[in-house]
């Protein structure tokens, strides 16, 4: 008798220990980009917060987000961030690879240690990541064949600039892109440059091209570096693109982008969800951790097409850091 | 004191025939390989003209001007940096932040002149940082600067949060995209300011006394030190003034796009340093001249932009480039062992 009561005050002690609140457990994310400060990758770090604060209002989960990166795109330095994040027994993490290769063995690592892993925007393919979030960048190629190729009437002399020779996802842009124009006779692609995903060099790249080809009618940009440049960097482009004779599709649908296209001096870009690759990660995330959901190995986001039809929506949704609409057709 | 007096006096005199000496045949090698580059130049310019005669309209020679204007800039520093037996790596991540601290400043609504000299200042202060850790302390200078490029970099991505300073004014980009019209012609005005810097680089190597110390130190140090002339600060002032060089090319190229990324002239270290290698700076010191880093500097971006005059893939430029410093250092080897058997 005596030792049941004790057993009992024993139990009111721990009862009025633990908090009176029903239990919330926390789940920690990392958000893992290229690098820090790009505002592209900015843009989905809102995207991956925005997404935690709803499932924190919503779920039984108390949901942190750790947006984090190394300073520069570099892939030694990505390593020890993804390092770090496994000794701290974060639950989940999703990493834009810098590296395929590099990438690969601290994924497996993070795998290993029970954390699931998931890519977005540059897939790391031999990993042991359970899905890859992006955009279909050949099939996003191939959308840009088709913009250019109606905008040129199906003939002319065309150019490609791209970024660093042997990245996968402009690869595979701009093999879409040869794809689609090899079903038009009339289109030859003259040159394709490379920028080195730099400012200066894609600059002179295009207005090299520009020279050599006074005939020119188009180009494909798989990156948006030149464009980065003010006005009067590019001077032949500028010139060619204000008065029409060149028109040009680029990826990417950043600002300075949208007024470019405002003005006439693009035909038409190409968006990636920038917003999702933060807030569709961490849904996905969440689902793996808390209900342990399987997906298919590649989760296509869809892509924005931008013309002059719907430059004011896009414009709108910079504005307002609401990308949730739908765009009107292009 | 006086003793001493004499002593830096002897020295100096002594200091000054050793460099007119080795001066004069380093003028027999230097214009030998200056007249290869010159040559190499024209046999260049003949065969992409010949298959693309676009190559010669004006619009393109004063594309090539410009691109040429602010590369070179950055060459003639290092290329006095190779003369003492030294090498700047820092001097692409130089740029970089000498560009931000220009747009910053400009953005905070300072005159442009202002704007331009906080950008130069910044460049100062590494070649300073460089120029002691080499000279002083006596660190290998390849480690030194592959240190510095590190440090700015992070320094320039940190100062940036890693984006891009767009939105500078008109007439700040009026210096990297201006003509100026000399009579018919019309000439880049970062040309001109090219020009004038190396006009001044020329007069300092050529007619003063350092100029002539820049000389000895990379040919034998140790008669520099010998006679009492103190080389660790020949050194620094090398390094603070390939600095400054380095951020007026990281100006005039931000100046030019119209936007400071705090990625920008990455890897450029390399293509500036061979620029100045195959223009006839000796990475072995004590040789080197003004006239031979532009034409260099003007063979590398004739090659590059031949690529696309000839329709070849661009990916095989480095390739090219690669090959041309080896065939340089190859011929230079060459003539040295020719010029030691006599």
């Amino acid at each position: 008798m005596r030792g049941i009561t004790l057993l009992l005050l024993l139990l009111v002690v721990v009862a009025c220990g633990a908090p009176a609140a029903p239990l919330r457990q926390r789940m920690t994310l990392a958000w893992v980009s290229k690098s820090l400060g790009n505002p592209v990758f900015d843009h989905g770090r809102n995207g991956a917060l925005a997404r935690a604060r709803e499932l924190s209002a919503a779920g039984p989960y108390t949901v942190e987000v750790i947006a984090t990166g190394s300073a520069s795109a570099d892939a030694v330095e990505q390593t020890r961030v993804l390092d770090d994040l496994i000794a701290r027994r974060v639950d989940g993490i999703a990493v834009s690879c810098n590296d395929p290769i590099a990438c690969t063995e601290p994924i497996n690592r993070a795998v290993a240690a029970g954390i699931p892993v998931m890519t977005w925007d540059s897939d790391a393919p031999e990993s042991q990541r359970f899905t890859f979030l992006s955009i279909d960048n050949y099939a996003a190629g191939r959308v840009a064949g088709e913009l250019l190729a109606r905008a040129i009437d199906g003939s002319g002399k065309v150019a490609v600039l791209t970024g660093v020779p042997g990245a996968l996802n402009l690869e595979q842009r701009v093999r879409g892109f040869r794809d689609t124009l090899a079903a038009y006779p009339d289109i030859t692609i003259v040159a394709e440059v490379t920028s080195n995903e730099d400012i200066s060099r894609g600059v002179q790249g295009v207005e090299d091209v520009m020279q050599a080809h006074r005939d020119l009618r188009g180009w494909f940009f798989a990156g948006m570096w030149p464009l980065f440049a003010d006005r009067g960097a590019m001077p032949l482009w500028e010139q060619a693109a204000r008065t029409g004779r060149v028109k040009t599709v680029s990826f990417d649908t950043l600002p300075f982008q949208l007024e470019l296209l405002r003005d006439g001096y693009l035909t038409a870009l190409i968006g990636q969800h920038y917003w999702g690759w933060g807030y569709d990660s961490v849904q996905t995330l969440y689902d793996r951790v808390a209900h342990r959901t399987v997906f298919p190995p590649f989760i296509d986001t869809g892509m924005d097409i931008v013309t002059i039809n719907n430059v004011e929506a896009m414009i709108r949704a910079w504005e307002t850091n609401d990308f949730t609409a739908p765009l009107p057709p292009p | 004191m006086d003793k001493r007096a004499t002593r830096i006096g002897l020295g100096q005199r002594q200091a000054r025939s050793v460099a007119r000496l080795s001066r004069q045949s380093w003028r027999a090698l230097a214009s030998r390989q200056e007249i290869i580059i010159l040559a190499c130049l024209v046999v260049a310019a003949l065969v992409i003209g010949l298959w693309n005669p676009n190559f010669y309209q004006a619009t393109n020679l004063l594309n090539l001007a410009r691109g040429v204007s602010w590369f070179a800039v950055a060459a003639l520093g290092v290329s006095m940096v190779i003369l003492v037996g030294g090498i700047d790596l820092s001097v692409g991540a130089v740029m970089a932040l000498a560009g931000v601290l220009c747009a910053s400043a400009l953005h905070a609504g300072l005159p442009v002149p202002l704007a331009i000299l906080a950008g130069v200042a910044g460049g100062l202060g590494v070649g300073f940082l460089n120029g002691v850790l080499v000279a002083r302390l006596g660190l290998p200078p390849f480690i030194v600067t592959l240190g510095t490029m590190g440090l700015v970099r992070g320094v320039t991505v940190g100062i940036t949060n890693g984006a891009p300073l767009r939105d500078l004014p008109p007439h700040f980009r009026a210096l990297g995209q201006h003509d100026l019209y000399l009579g018919p012609l019309s000439v880049p005005l970062s040309l001109v300011i090219m020009a004038l810097l190396a006009v001044l680089v020329s007069l300092l190597l050529d007619r003063t006394i350092l100029g002539r110390y820049i000389y000895t130190v990379g040919r034998d140090e140790q008669a520099l030190r010998l006679v009492g002339v103190p080389a660790a600060s020949v050194k620094i002032t090398v390094y603070v003034l390939s600095g400054a060089l380095a951020a007026c090319s990281g100006v005039l190229m931000t100046a030019w796009l119209g936007v400071a990324a705090p990625t920008a002239a990455e890897g450029y270290e390399l293509e500036i340093i061979a620029a100045a290698v195959i223009g006839g700076a000796s990475l072995f010191g004590g040789e080197g001249g003004v006239l031979g880093v532009v034409l260099g500097t003007t063979l590398m971006l004739v090659v590059r932009n031949g690529f696309v005059f000839l329709g070849l893939p661009t990916y095989l430029q480095s390739g090219a480039i690669g090959a041309m410093i080896l065939t340089v250092v190859l011929m230079d080897h060459l003539w040295r062992r020719r010029l030691a058997r006599g």
